[in-house]
């Protein structure tokens, strides 16, 4: 096994990290689950609310229930941006007709966002309303738990489809009896990775960068 | 209950703030959390109304609701295929919508749509979208997705 220092294995969990859609059948180990849950656990909060819940599903008709969900919202939205001729601009310098109808249709039809009935695990993370902060404080704890299942060999995507429509999320509230209290923020879909995917492309942090006020880059130059 | 009103100019900038606050917020994503903004008008003034199952009849009642209460003035609509495109004309909340173009925010939320996408999900228990909301002179046009079917969860 190779050796890395702590700066280093930290920066390659962080860089090695997919989003990923294609799970196999194995399923995650206990001991596996038990460190990304409390790699989660371990997020920090706003006046340490710790106001995450989670609710692990594994049972196959409510992950095929939650994906019908997800690809539901997925498709109306997509659609709707297909049919005002964003996505088209969104898409536009990508040259190859073939792959701009294929992810046209991937989108628009909610494909992008089904997958989730076939990992092994969704991790549905909830947030209690009567904080002040609960999308930060589970974002940070979804972060937490990619990362985790990135050191673990695992693949994982954060999926939003089915929680950010008012209308999808109080299915699957209903779905999973999650109380009034608490809102379903994002379902983490977990497994083991079909295959090895590339990195998707960053923007150079030169633009992204600036010093002691907005406009004047960090960086001066694009790093590499 | 107090029967005293309030003007529809305090009622506007209200509704406004809220939705740039809204807006500030949330973003593009702002949209997503307002498609049921409306429900409780909706249950109250719509739903008894709805018998048929034709999207012409319901939005023709929805017109006649929004004309009776003087929320809107006129709504017209046409329909290609699944693209539903309805015209809100004088609608009393336009004054929200014209500051959220004025401040360069593309308006996103619209109570006659949200009236309308909640009808038809209910009587034909297909899902609908908002797609666009684009302010014209004196007019409001929606455009709506009305899908085949919705996803099954058996």
């Amino acid at each position: 096994m190779e050796e890395y220092t702590l700066t280093d294995a930290t920066m390659k969990v962080i860089q090695d990290r997919r989003s990923i859609r294609d799970f196999t059948e194995e399923p995650i180990s206990d001991k596996d689950l038990d460190m990304i849950l409390e790699a989660a656990r371990q997020a920090p909060s706003g006046e340490n609310a710790q106001p995450w819940r989670f609710i692990i599903v594994k049972d196959e008709a409510m992950r095929k229930k939650m994906g019908a969900i997800a690809g539901g919202g997925s498709g109306r939205r997509f659609t709707a941006e297909f049919v005002t001729k964003k996505m088209q601009e969104r898409f536009a310098t990508l040259q190859d007709e073939a792959k701009r109808q294929a992810a046209f249709q991937k989108l628009t039809s909610g494909q992008v966002s089904t997958f989730m009935a076939n990992a092994p695990i969704n991790l549905v993370v909830c947030g209690k309303k009567d904080v002040w902060d609960t999308p930060y404080d589970t974002s940070a704890a979804i972060e937490n738990i990619l990362l985790m299942v990135t050191a673990l060999g695992l693949g994982a995507c954060w999926v939003i489809a089915p929680c950010i429509d008012i209308r999808d999320e109080e299915r699957i509230k209903a779905l999973l009896d999650i109380p009034e209290g608490y809102k379903a923020v994002s379902i983490l879909s977990i497994g083991h990775p079909t295959r090895a995917h590339k990195p998707r492309p960053r923007l150079p942090i030169n633009e992204l960068v600036f010093t002691e006020k907005w406009g004047d880059p960090y960086y001066k130059k694009e790093q590499e | 209950m107090s029967d005293q009103t309030v003007t529809i100019d305090y009622a506007n900038s209200l509704i406004y703030e809220l939705q740039k606050a809204f807006w500030d917020e949330r973003g593009k994503g702002a949209r997503f959390r307002t498609t049921k903004v409306g429900n409780q008008y909706f249950e109250e003034k719509v739903r008894p109304l709805l018998q048929s199952t034709e999207i012409e009849d319901i939005i023709e009642k929805i017109g006649g609701v929004l004309q009776g209460e003087g929320i809107a003035a006129n709504v017209s609509y046409s329909r290609e295929e699944r693209l539903l495109k309805i015209g809100v004309k004088g609608c009393i909340h336009r004054p929200v919508e014209e500051r959220m173009v004025a401040k360069g925010i593309e308006p996103f939320t619209c109570v006659p749509a949200n009236l309308i996408v909640l009808a038809i999900e209910e009587k034909l228990d297909v899902p609908v979208e908002l797609a666009e909301i684009k302010v014209e002179e004196g007019t409001c046009q929606l455009l709506l997705v009305v899908f085949e079917k919705r996803p099954s969860l058996d």
